[in-house]
């Protein structure tokens, strides 16, 4: 097949860090491209200088062998380059027809909209493509998979002959992810290349055809994926330790359910329209996954016990005395930690620096009399920057303009801080690569050994096998069952979640 | 039903006829023609404002320059007629431009100088006041102050066609025009779409800049129909026209619907909004209620308006996530 998108030797420099250095990258008409690479390899530099978000300090991107003026987004746009970014470019208040035509609504004269012509143009797009989108319904009120289905109809539209995709799938549930990739496989079939963008492993091996490997910045590896083993990917990108770390997770230690040193004890609780009657206790030194679809309300179960949703009936008990679920102040007073899924809506102050997060919930350890201690800030700062391997190891850092890993990390330090005797994870590794995963991992589980009780809410199942030590399934709100990690297995833990009746 | 609940803005519209009833019941003054043309009269230059505050505040901005546009307007218009003695039809162009000029160097600062709409215009707005002051035709010619704005063309807004004042056929025409551009063309769109997601909006090759100087010039453009009709009635214009204005047009858009959050609202419910700021005021002022009292009452309704903008925002926020999870 012939040759759609060609990227050649492109080297971006800011200042004297070279994000990306003489890379060279072919895409071919229906094919599947996946692009991987840790934090800070140099992927979203790539991206972003073939969507035309920034210039590139040398080199050329051709697309049918025309090279295009790097650095602007409209010229990519047209020439058709289309990107799903990883949050939601969509103007959630508008219908599903105007997002997909959003800037560029076929006009008459005095800009005047055509809106005969802009449905038609629609229908045919969506039939061309099988995507069932219902054109009037307003962006807010549909599920996430259909929202990245109208951001593809939006790339599309464009008459896209390369879509690049990153991380499609951070938000979507299993059965989502399945039926996004038909999605995809049906754009494959009509001839149009894409660059997939994901730390799934599984995902990759699933839809990819090709896969080019980034690491510091230069191009280690361009092969059929077929040709490569998981592990040799992994340690092509992440290098040959942190790899093993990462496919190890399920050779650790589980730990026994000890009923003696149980710490939080749950009875009972409900909300309605949230979740129903849910008990269970956790101990000190262990891990309790709870995995469910998203809509099994584990989130908003883990809100209620930190005291930043509210409660119908049951009760909480903490180290044996009754608990009262009353604010997230409360929460950090008795020494609740809580890591929230969405880091950049609910747990970091953006715009602020590594220092600052870090320190937030911890201000009255680091103050007396209301004066700041700068000794004791710089000691914590770097105490934890070292534990945590931030990198930049900068406490003046934005943390903005850190990789979704570092992000992480930031925000897990956050709560070390506080010491925590329960830490309650949500989602903690979703938007992290591989490399950054593991360190998580090896982190959650020196915490645990340090006696720190742990919930971990997670979607992913090989996270949850790798690092459970008991597992709570959800479903629609309901306690389906708490099992040893070590005694089920992953399949029988797929079907609980999905509903089915255990035996 | 369908129809019924196709009616944009029924709550407020529901509202602003059970406060008219309201009032027409314990004054007889209230339900009188005369006291009609009353509201309709000196409130149309106000409904104006809040359309033209309406675009900024659809894409996540604010306009607190209007009223000091509106003196500066208003001065242009003293010094060309009573100094220069020009013409009607050339002095209302005039007054036009400059007031558009004004948004438009707004729109200009805010997008060169990325500074914040708020801080732009409050800046602005001392400046545009500052300006009427220096350009004064009371001040440098003082004798000028005694005289009347006497035209035929700028004495129009004054005038009756029945019940109806000129000024309220200006504020159908201008409401009109507005509606059509927001709902109906390709500028209305980018407009929705820049406040609703500025980053898309960017990211899809939108003119963001553009569109936000076309909207700050709209409110300048608005604010120099305001002036005019507000001339139109006073006859004359003065250094302190329009203090605080900017406020109960700020506060007619959002008690019209027009979300601070950006990206939500219409043209009709700024206009809703100042007509029942108006018989609010009109109504407690005839049922004997101080005068005094009104910013107070004008500060109550703010907060109510903006209060249940925040509970809309929230509950279709949490509406949201239950979407996600069906």
């Amino acid at each position: 097949m012939t040759i759609l998108l060609s990227a050649r030797n492109l080297t971006k420099k800011y200042g004297s860090l070279t994000a990306l250095n003489n890379a060279s990258l072919e895409l071919r008409a229906g094919e599947v491209r996946s692009l991987v690479g840790a934090n800070g390899a140099g992927k979203s530099t790539l991206i972003k200088i073939l969507t035309g978000a920034i210039d590139a300090n040398q080199g050329k991107v051709l697309l049918d062998g025309v090279p295009l003026k790097l650095g602007d987004p409209t010229t990519m746009l047209e020439a058709g380059i289309g990107c799903i970014y990883q949050h939601s470019n969509l103007v959630p208040a508008l219908s599903v027809l105007d997002n997909i035509y959003l800037g560029r609504q076929p006009v008459l004269s005095f800009s005047r909209l055509d809106r005969k012509k802009q449905r038609a143009e629609a229908e045919e797009l969506l039939l061309k493509y099988s995507l069932k989108l219902d054109l009037d319904a307003i962006v807010s009120t549909l599920p996430t998979v259909r929202q990245k289905e109208v951001e593809i109809a939006k790339a599309l539209a464009l008459n896209a002959k390369v879509l690049l995709m990153d991380e499609p799938t951070a938000w979507l549930s299993h059965t989502e992810v399945n039926n996004l990739f038909t999605t995809v496989r049906n754009l494959q079939a009509s001839g149009v290349g894409i660059i997939y963008i994901s730390h799934m492993l599984d995902e990759l091996y699933a839809i990819c055809d090709s896969v080019t490997i980034l690491r510091d910045g230069n191009i280690v590896e361009d092969c059929a994926i077929s040709d490569l083993t998981r592990q040799e990917l992994l340690e092509k990108f992440i290098g040959k330790t942190l790899a093993q770390a990462a496919t190890k997770t399920n050779q650790h230690a589980q730990k026994e359910h000890v009923p003696e040193d149980v710490i939080l004890r749950c009875e009972n609780l409900s909300k309605k329209g949230e979740f129903d009657d849910i008990s269970f206790d956790l101990a000190k030194g262990e891990i309790l996954c709870i995995t469910g679809l998203i809509g099994s309300k584990r989130t908003e179960l883990m809100h209620t016990i930190f005291g930043s949703n509210s409660l119908d009936s049951g009760r909480i008990f903490l180290e044996g005395a009754e608990y009262e679920n009353r604010s997230p102040a409360n929460a950090i007073k008795h020494q609740i930690g809580f890591v929230p899924e969405d880091r950049h809506r609910d747990g970091l102050m953006m715009q602020a620096n590594i220092q600052d997060n870090l320190l937030m919930v911890s201000h009255d350890k680091i103050a007396k009399f209301g004066i700041v201690n700068q000794i004791k800030v710089d000691q914590r700062v770097s105490k934890q920057i070292k534990q945590l391997n931030i990198t930049p190891a900068d406490p003046n850092k934005i943390v903005s303009k850190l990789s979704g890993g570092n992000q992480q990390k930031v925000l897990i330090g956050k709560w070390l801080e506080l010491h925590p005797k329960v830490l309650i994870l949500d989602e903690p590794t979703v938007g992290v690569d591989v490399g950054a995963k593991s360190e998580i991992y090896t982190l959650i589980r020196k915490l645990r050994d340090q006696g720190t009780a742990i919930i971990v809410v997670s979607s992913d199942m090989e996270e949850v096998m790798g690092i459970a030590d008991r597992i709570m399934v959800m479903c629609s709100g309901k306690k389906q069952g708490i099992y040893n990690a070590a005694s089920i297995s992953q399949q029988k833990i797929i079907a609980y979640v999905g509903g089915e009746a255990q035996s | 039903m369908w129809l019924l609940k196709n009616i944009p803005n029924r709550e407020l519209i529901l509202f602003f006829v059970i406060t008219s009833l309201i009032f027409s019941l314990f004054s007889s003054t209230f339900r009188s023609a005369g006291n009609v043309e009353n509201i309709l009269i000196g409130f149309s230059h106000l409904g104006i404002l809040a359309i033209g505050q309406a675009l900024p505040i659809l894409m996540r901005g604010i306009d607190l320059s209007v009223g000091s546009i509106l003196a500066l307007v208003g001065m242009v218009m003293f010094d060309c007629y009573i100094i220069f003695h020009m013409p009607g039809y050339v002095v209302l162009p005039i007054a036009i431009a400059v007031g558009t000029m004004a948004g438009v160097i707004n729109g200009i600062l805010i997008t060169r100088f990325r500074i914040q709409p708020f801080i732009t215009t409050l800046a602005t707005m001392a400046a545009y006041r500052g300006l009427t002051y220096a350009i004064s035709g009371r001040q440098l010619v003082p004798e000028s102050a005694t005289q009347a704005i006497d035209d035929n063309l700028l004495g129009l807004f004054d005038e009756f066609s029945g019940i109806f004042p000129y000024s309220f056929f200006l504020l159908l025409i201008v409401l009109a025009a507005a509606q059509y551009i927001l709902s109906r063309t390709r500028i209305g769109l980018d407009l929705y779409s820049i406040g609703g997601n500025p980053e898309a909006a960017r990211l899809c090759g939108i003119k963001v800049d553009k569109m936000i100087i076309i909207s700050y010039g709209f409110s300048g453009f608005c604010a120099a129909l305001a002036a005019i009709v507000m001339v139109s009635r006073m006859t004359t214009s003065t250094e302190n026209l329009g203090i605080g204005i900017e406020l109960t047009a700020i506060t007619a858009a959002v008690i019209g619907g027009i979300s601070l959050q950006g990206g939500i609202g219409n043209a009709i419910g700024p206009v809703i909004g100042a007509f029942l700021m108006g018989v609010i005021l009109v109504g407690l002022t005839l049922t004997g209620i101080s005068t005094y009292a009104q910013p107070v009452i004008t500060g109550v309704i703010l907060i109510a308006a903006v209060s249940y903008d925040r509970y809309k925002y929230y509950k279709l926020r949490s509406k949201n996530s239950a979407g996600e999870s069906a």
